[in-house]
């Protein structure tokens, strides 16, 4: 005699074990890693346009690490990364550590749209020209670099991470080391 | 003979991006090993077929898409209907290669689609990459905004990924709705050139769902 709880539990584990294994295999799973560049490069400044409509330019985040995302909304991998990234930026609150995102190629209201499923309080910046991202080794999107302190880009992350993962925070937290 | 070849592939795409193979990819195919483990089935999130490999620290997988959602996807981008239906048309998939090998493995994973081949309906062909529909989007005048979503949500040509790096993007084939074919894919891992040959791929065919009669 099956009780109403079990049937629950059972329906849940179910459907728990349906979601991870759609994830798998549709590739949702990633690796917490981050590399680092063999040959750390300067970080080209820029000045732009956040969704929010103030004005970002990376030099002034000297003295802070910088985890820069480029994204767009209609990118799968971006989109699951959005939510970490979020809880990456609280979590990181009060140490200097910032975390700016980059849309590439797309309006001020499409990402105003994607904010509204998406709620984020970090800044998401507009190229909507794709001028900058240009100036940045990127070959597919998602990417992320970490800038250091100095403004040298010593890490990057190609695909999609959790963020808020302290594999991935604990380097980060080395680079403000003196 | 050649028109037998070409008989599968869509109208208007014998130009020059269906160049033929040179000599050096007739060699990367030869070079392809034949033991490759093809895994095929439905995938979860899309409900189309996928045909993968899984191999010497490499996940790729491609998944069917239905011309629809390329109709929709790219016209959502700016694209006019003509521009979309013609990438439509072009036999397109979700692909996903990953660098599956363990962080300890410093080696990374570099690709070219330059170097994979298309085997058709006894024809060998290159993919149609970025650098090929860039020159085809400026001809036909496509908006900036359309071309730049375009640039970006296609597979790198060429990706050099560290352990847990990936990308998503379409693939485009350039054949027929429901045509079949073998892909030769190959990689370097670590330096070390590896290969694997995925065979019976089938582009989506072009189905339009009709209404449920209530």
């Amino acid at each position: 005699m099956k009780t109403p709880i079990r049937s629950l539990l059972r329906c849940t584990m179910l459907a728990s074990w349906f979601v991870l294994c759609a994830a798998q295999a549709a590739g949702y799973e990633t690796a917490q890693t981050l590399s680092s560049l063999p040959k750390p490069f300067a970080a080209t400044d820029f000045t732009l346009q956040g969704e929010d409509g103030k004005t970002y330019r990376l030099s002034d985040y000297r003295g802070k690490v910088v985890v820069l995302n480029f994204w767009a909304t209609w990118c799968p991998p971006c989109r699951y990364e959005m939510p970490s990234m979020e809880r990456a930026h609280k979590k990181v609150r009060g140490e200097k550590i910032v975390l700016l995102a980059i849309n590439v190629g797309e309006s001020e209201d499409k990402v105003f749209e994607f904010t509204g499923q998406y709620p984020v309080t970090f800044p998401l910046l507009l190229d909507t020209e794709g001028a900058i991202i240009k100036k940045y080794p990127v070959i597919g999107l998602p990417t992320t670099f970490v800038i250091d302190p100095r403004g040298i880009v010593t890490h990057r992350a190609i695909g999609s991470r959790e963020w808020d993962d302290e594999q991935l925070l604990a380097p980060l937290r080395k680079l403000l080391e003196p | 003979m050649m028109r037998n070849h070409f008989s599968s592939i869509c109208p208007g795409c014998l130009i020059a991006v269906f160049r033929p193979v040179t000599l050096a990819a007739v060699m990367v195919s030869l070079a392809v090993p034949a033991v490759a483990v093809i895994n095929t089935g439905t995938d979860a999130e899309a409900e189309l077929p996928y045909w993968e490999v899984v191999e010497h620290g490499v996940s790729l997988r491609l998944v069917q898409r239905l011309p629809d959602q390329t109709r929709g996807f790219f016209q959502a981008r700016g694209f006019s209907i003509a521009d979309s239906e013609l990438i439509a048309q072009s036999c397109v998939f979700q692909t996903v290669f990953k660098n599956v090998a363990p962080p300890s493995d410093p080696g990374v994973i570099e690709y070219n689609l330059d170097e994979w081949v298309v085997h058709a309906a006894g024809a060998q062909f290159r993919m149609k990459t970025r650098e090929v529909w860039q020159k085809e989007w400026t001809a036909r005048n496509a908006p900036k905004d359309a071309q730049l979503a375009f640039e970006w949500g296609l597979i790198p040509t060429r990706q050099t990924y560290r352990p847990g790096d990936y990308n998503w993007g379409l693939s485009m084939f350039n054949l027929a709705f429901g045509a079949p074919f073998d892909l030769d894919v190959v990689w370097r891992h670590g330096g070390v050139r590896h290969g694997a040959r995925l065979k019976g791929v089938v582009c989506a065919p072009d189905s339009h769902v009709s209404p449920t009669v209530q």
